[in-house]
């Protein structure tokens, strides 16, 4: 059973606001990743709890570090949980398919990313690529490209600001939509 | 607007390290006071973070690999003959063949292959001072280098029981799951081609899947990655992997991987051609080490039908259904 913000108490000196504004941000990642709203409350919940848990038997080095974590470990448990129940009357393996909701929006967002992708020099779209979707490490992509490992950590930083700055209706229609 | 992109990159720049395989336990009280400043840094992480994450970025970046302009073969060390795009100065051109040479020739000298046949099992000790120890039918290949220590499962099941090094990472790749070592014990299986379960008994390991975001595992904990597609798994906490006693505990598992299973104890192929008696869920307790009892028992159970050939044992379904 998740704690409610109002039951969590705080040993090791975090105020319960700093825990509201944890739980907002949060919530507000949490929100970007799923659109059901019960899983939201779910995994948001679920992380602050375990959160004041972690923080009563052991100092923290980062609470919104290991909060991140936490609620993005809680994502993956729900998406499996859900693709397997969904998988289960047929007889056919689990999907891999992102949740329906997710479909429609998700076209739009893959054409706006492959478009920003697309603008980019071609080296940093490479790096972003083995970085991202191979899983290469910073140091492998810095050797296999022949650049420096602040060069490869600079490509991703600007790459992922520009993917960002791609999507400007983000922010502000997910606010709408609540 | 400036300012919102300044934002955006110090956001992107924390994302990056806290991706890192290790997170700089000093950069944490930086990181949560950089995040409590201002309202917009959180908004801007959330966001940023949550977009890393997505799955539209990952079919973004599938497409736009796929595309001519950023076509890159996926990094395989002895292919590699790409050159840094930048022009850089002659000598630190050859000074970088150099460099890349020893790169490239290195991790083939060092790579050494382990390998039990069928029935057999085997205890190896790495040079870096962990063990290895191998069931039936099962190949390993390691590689020890002086900056990382990779093993690769080609087949079989492998206990893993890795000396802690903080600067040495310990990886085994399994198909396309990774798991990354955080100093511990712990058991790979890898069941299929694209089938891979790992139990973790001491300490903790990251779990990946090709680009997925990693898993955390702790003691106790166990995974399941079939085609990609990652589960965490209860486990009944016990010192050692089931294998070693020669015993496997399904629940759920495909009839072909139980048999792969006991394939890795008998000497006489076991074959099941049938594609649906393949893929038909099997659960309980089995001991894979005795072949003919097993097979015993899933014939019993499941209603199939086990012919003892004089080179092979044929898996069947059950012609004629008869009434009871």
């Amino acid at each position: 059973m998740p704690a409610t913000l109002h039951q969590i108490e705080t040993p090791t000196g975090t105020p319960p606001e700093d825990w509201r504004t944890i739980g907002a941000t949060l919530n507000r990642y949490v929100r970007a990743r799923t659109s059901r709203t019960d899983v939201v409350e779910d995994v948001v919940q679920e992380t602050l709890s375990r959160l004041v848990q972690q923080s009563r038997v052991q100092h923290l080095v980062s609470v919104y570090a290991l909060g991140f974590r936490i609620a993005a470990n809680l994502l993956i448990d729900h998406h499996r949980r859900d693709s397997r129940y969904a998988a289960e009357p047929a007889v056919e393996p689990a999907s891999q398919a992102p949740l329906p909701d997710r479909v429609l929006v998700g076209r739009q967002e893959v054409a706006i990313l492959k478009e920003a992708l697309a603008a980019m020099p071609p080296l940093r779209r490479d790096v972003l690529v083995r970085r991202r979707l191979q899983g290469q490490s910073c140091a492998a992509i810095a050797r296999d490209l022949g650049l420096s490992p602040k060069a490869v950590e600079k490509h991703i930083t600007r790459g992922l600001a520009d993917l960002h700055k791609a999507m400007p209706g983000n922010a502000a229609a997910r606010e709408d939509a609540r | 607007m400036t300012r919102d992109s300044q934002i955006a990159e110090e956001a992107a720049a924390w994302i990056d390290r806290l991706n890192q395989p290790a997170f700089d336990a000093a950069a944490g009280p930086d990181f949560d006071a950089w995040m409590a400043a201002a309202p917009r840094h959180r908004e801007v992480f959330a966001d940023l973070q949550a977009l890393w994450h997505s799955e539209v970025l990952v079919e973004a970046l599938g497409q736009a690999e796929s595309t001519p302009i950023a076509a890159v073969a996926p990094s395989v060390p002895v292919a590699r003959s790409r050159r840094p795009r930048r022009t850089a100065p002659l000598l630190a051109a050859a000074a970088c063949a150099m460099l890349l040479a020893i790169v490239l020739i290195l991790p083939i000298l060092s790579t050494t292959i382990y390998r039990t046949g069928a029935g057999k099992s085997r205890s190896v000790e790495l040079a870096d001072g962990s063990r290895v120890d191998m069931s039936g039918d099962t190949e390993v290949r390691v590689q020890i280098l002086p900056w990382k220590r990779n093993a690769e499962l080609v087949r079989g099941e492998a206990y893993f029981d890795v000396r802690h090094e903080r600067a040495r990472t310990f990886r085994v790749a399994s198909g396309t799951t990774t798991v990354r070592v955080l100093g511990t014990a712990f058991n790979v299986d890898r069941q299929s081609a694209t089938r891979t379960a790992v139990a973790v008994y001491r300490g903790a390991v990251e779990v990946g899947v090709a680009g997925e975001a990693d898993i955390v595992l702790r003691k106790g904990d166990g995974a399941r990655v079939v085609d990609g597609h990652l589960t965490s798994q209860p486990r009944i906490a016990v010192s050692a992997p089931d294998w070693k006693s020669g015993w496997f505990e399904a629940s759920d598992i495909p009839l072909g991987v139980l048999i792969g299973k006991v394939q890795r104890y008998s000497a006489r192929p076991i074959l099941v051609q049938d594609a649906a008696l393949q893929t038909l869920p099997i659960s309980g307790r089995f001991h894979v080490s005795d072949t003919d009892r097993v097979l015993q028992a899933v014939q019993s159970a499941y209603h199939v039908d086990v012919a003892y050939g004089p080179k092979a044992i044929a898996i069947r379904p059950v012609r004629d259904v008869e009434d009871r």
